[in-house]
């Protein structure tokens, strides 16, 4: 009867402890959604591929670190993470401040610069600004000029967007009042639209638009204006984990500062996006 | 739409999606018998006398009916696997990582599920079985037993099998939800292969098809069983 009792109170106190494992990371498992190419994914005869993949086994490497790697859907990967199935989330995460309430984040590996679209026959074909990359968080005077052109460019046009996304959260807060914005369910009708004609030019990722210029369907479209990030943009892309073990976010940034340096996530984002992605130095 | 998509083999994806097909229908079996175990167990203590077994089959299938089944995977996927931890490193010392195994957690919270439901269709048709033929069993002197399998159990078939049925088609539909857990089965097979090659229309409309094709075989499964236990029964 002690016994049983026993385990009775055990089995309470485990319900309401959390679990607690010692932070011995010469072991992470690291979880990957499986279905967001080219960040992650799974070529057809079953394996992960992508992006996150290869610079998982880099970071791994530079931790010194064996690393298991977890296919999850996105639904149910934060409190997945938080359950401890696994440590640490790589799977095309932004940083937001939504989630850092539930979760901690580490660095940014990678940042995809939001870039305007327009046709090429459209006179804003050309549209340049005196910087090429701007961070929005924080605004220097070159980076003010940029934005002043982009408003003084883009007055009275109609701009379109895909509905709630950070592109459109920055259309709102820096365009607002001098065009008009258009926002669409899917960015694939948004795409339709702006071939129509129907809106001048279009906000999105780069790493969406350099794939689909690839492809037929990005036919007689180009790139204009700076590449924005930071901001209303989010701080970029970076590991996810447990609040608990800042440790391992620490080795994570650490790892990730290291290949920012050597340029190894430059040349992995080269080979998966076309582009270089690559978070800047810090 | 590509077909070269849905060629078997390392260049395609049908492989991967009949195996998605065949998981959900593992999950689906098992959950099912599972949730006919849970069902006529807890139709018993709805049934019973006592006050308290009442009580607490009142409770589970009040509980289980009324929240949604994705909260149920939720509790037993992640708080199951918390628990178990908790009770490994508290009890026995054992401080690395284990998991209940994720197509078990599937069957139970699928098979929970559908026992609360199962649980009230067998109640139903025990209750149908008129009270007058129990008596009258027991006036021509027959035994607990021989009145339990000779009247109650193909009478409670009959009346237990359409909504048996009904229940299997909720249940087949239902592991779709587990793909959250990281079970690979249809819809999770669907959602990686549109992922990776950008053609969700083409998946998820194989993915529906599948879903039909299940549920339209094995439905006329159920129809045949529900003849047969239909024979010694006349409709004019």
């Amino acid at each position: 009867m002690k016994k049983l009792s026993l385990i009775f109170m055990t089995l309470v106190a485990a319900l309401f402890a959390g679990q607690s494992i010692a932070g011995d990371w010469s072991k992470i498992r690291i979880a990957t959604e499986g279905a967001y190419a080219p960040w992650n994914f799974t070529d057809s005869s079953g394996k992960l591929v992508g992006f996150e993949l290869d610079l998982a086994a880099d970071l791994c490497k530079r931790m010194n670190a064996q690393c298991e790697i977890v296919a999850q859907a996105w639904d149910g990967i934060i409190p997945a993470l938080q359950a401890g199935k696994y440590d640490a989330i790589m799977a095309g995460m932004s940083i937001t401040d939504k989630r850092k309430k539930v979760i901690t984040f580490s660095r940014d590996y990678a940042a995809t610069p939001a870039r305007f679209v327009v046709s090429d026959k459209s006179p804003m074909a050309n549209f340049k600004t005196g910087v090429e990359d701007m961070n929005l968080t924080v605004i220097d005077p070159k980076e003010k000029a940029a934005i002043t052109d982009i408003v003084a460019e883009f007055k009275g046009k109609t701009i379109g967007v895909q509905t709630a996304t950070t592109h459109e959260n920055f259309l709102r807060e820096y365009l607002g009042e001098n065009v008009t914005i258009r926002t669409y369910d899917t960015q694939e009708n948004l795409d339709l639209d702006l071939q129509a004609g129907r809106v001048d030019t279009a906000l999105a990722s780069m790493s969406y638009w350099v794939p689909l210029f690839e492809s037929d369907k990005g036919k007689g479209m180009k790139m204009v204006g700076p590449g924005m990030t930071g901001g209303p943009f989010g701080s970029g892309v970076g590991v996810g984990i447990r609040q608990k073990d800042q440790d391992l976010a620490d080795m994570f940034t650490k790892a990730i500062n290291e290949a920012i340096a050597d340029g190894t996530i430059s040349k992995l984002a080269i080979k998966w996006f076309g582009f270089d992605a690559s978070s800047k130095p810090s | 739409m590509d077909f070269s998509l849905l060629t078997f083999g390392d260049g395609g994806w049908a492989d991967e999606m009949l195996r998605g097909a065949l998981m959900t229908m593992a999950v689906a079996v098992c959950s099912y018998l599972f949730g006919i175990i849970v069902g006529i167990l807890f139709a018993s203590l709805k049934l019973s006398q006592f006050i308290v077994l009442r009580y607490v089959a009142d409770f589970y299938t009040t509980v289980v009916r009324g929240i949604p089944e994705l909260l149920v995977i939720y509790l037993v996927f992640f708080g199951g696997g918390a628990l178990l931890r908790n009770i490994a490193s508290g009890i026995f010392g054992y401080d690395g990582y284990i998991d209940p195994p994720l197509f078990v957690t599937g069957m139970v919270c699928i098979g929970l599920s559908a026992g609360a439901y199962i649980t009230e269709v067998i109640r139903g048709a025990v209750l149908a079985v008129p009270k007058g033929q129990i008596e009258a069993a027991k006036a021509v002197g027959m035994s607990t037993g021989k009145r339990f399998w000779r009247i109650l159990v193909p009478q409670v078939a009959r009346y237990a099998l359409p909504g048996l049925g009904n229940v299997w088609q909720l249940t087949l539909k239902e592991t779709s939800l587990i793909s959250v857990i990281g079970l690979v089965e249809i819809m999770r097979s669907a959602a990686v292969a549109s992922g990776s090659t950008k053609e969700p229309f083409t998946f998820y409309l194989l993915a529906g098809i599948l879903y039909l094709g299940l549920t339209s075989i094995s439905n006329r499964g159920f129809l045949r069983a529900e003849a047969w236990a239909s024979k010694g029964v006349r409709y004019s």
